[in-house]
């Protein structure tokens, strides 16, 4: 049942990622095609702080982390998991995989609020 | 060998596994793309992460970074990236289709001539990494030539 519904998570999360990840991409990646500015432009530091500073972009942003770290770390372990190894080992491959999934959100979130928090003018 | 283990780890090829498609068909190596570029994405995606902490240590090093950024190798990296995230997602959600029971067709009696659930599914297959070919060639010749 634990693994059901671990999976399911691992599945729901999907549209959240191709959603927000596509927003991503047509943010930072090709600016030129959907926001008619360079990557350059798109990339500059006053600009990356300015769009930092939305409330929805600090929602969005976490909520793509926690979805994207969910799914990849999932997987990754999975992958991991089906390889020839004692339970206690695959217990240890689990701890890894929550812990490192804790410490990246915990960072990621940081950087996140560090950009949304970043006084105006510098 | 102990016996104990031979019976706890019998039939588990390991890695090999799932890197050896052998003889299997077009999803089989489907499968194994999907692995490769899944892992690729979450390594990517903690580097991705460590790299955009450089913005807290200042304007310049945010601006030196992004200079190196817009390398021609780095160009080439972040279009890797781009194919493998599309690739991943479409074929993602093919396999989620699959999970659900679509385009599988009704389950049939095996009466000669077979028709498998995978040969009703592989019209989909085409279609799917047809438009993830499409959206890859748009999204480099935006990238390169924008």
């Amino acid at each position: 049942m634990r693994e059901t519904r671990l999976w399911s998570w691992h599945l729901l999360v999907i549209p959240i990622i191709i959603v927000l990840l596509g927003l991503h991409f047509a943010i930072m990646h090709y600016a030129p095609v959907f926001y008619g500015v360079s990557v350059e432009e798109a990339r500059n530091f006053e600009t990356m702080i300015e769009r930092g500073k939305s409330v929805s972009q600090l929602v969005l942003y976490i909520l793509l982390l926690a979805a994207a770290l969910y799914h990849g770390l999932y997987g990754l372990r999975g992958i991991i998991r089906e390889l020839p190894m004692t339970p206690a080992l695959g217990k240890i491959v689990d701890i890894t995989v929550i812990c490192v999934g804790l410490f990246i959100f915990a960072f990621g979130t940081y950087v996140t609020w560090w950009t949304f928090s970043y006084p105006v003018g510098g | 060998m102990n016996s104990k283990k031979s019976t706890a780890y019998n039939n588990r090829l390991g890695i090999k596994g799932w890197v050896y498609a052998g003889k299997y068909t077009f999803e089989r190596y489907l499968y194994l793309a999907h692995r490769l570029t899944g892992m690729g994405l979450i390594a990517y995606m903690l580097l991705h992460i460590l790299e955009t902490a450089n913005r807290m240590r200042g304007v310049v090093a945010w601006e030196g970074l992004m200079g190196l950024f817009a390398l021609p190798l780095f160009k080439m990296i972040e279009y890797a990236l781009f194919a493998a995230a599309v690739f991943h997602a479409l074929n993602g959600v093919r396999l989620l289709m699959t999970e659900l029971g679509f385009f599988l067709g009704r389950p049939k009696e095996p009466v000669y001539p077979y028709s498998s659930s995978i040969k009703r599914h592989r019209p989909l297959t085409y279609i799917i990494m047809a438009l993830a070919s499409l959206i890859i060639i748009l999204g480099g010749s935006s990238l390169f030539f924008p």
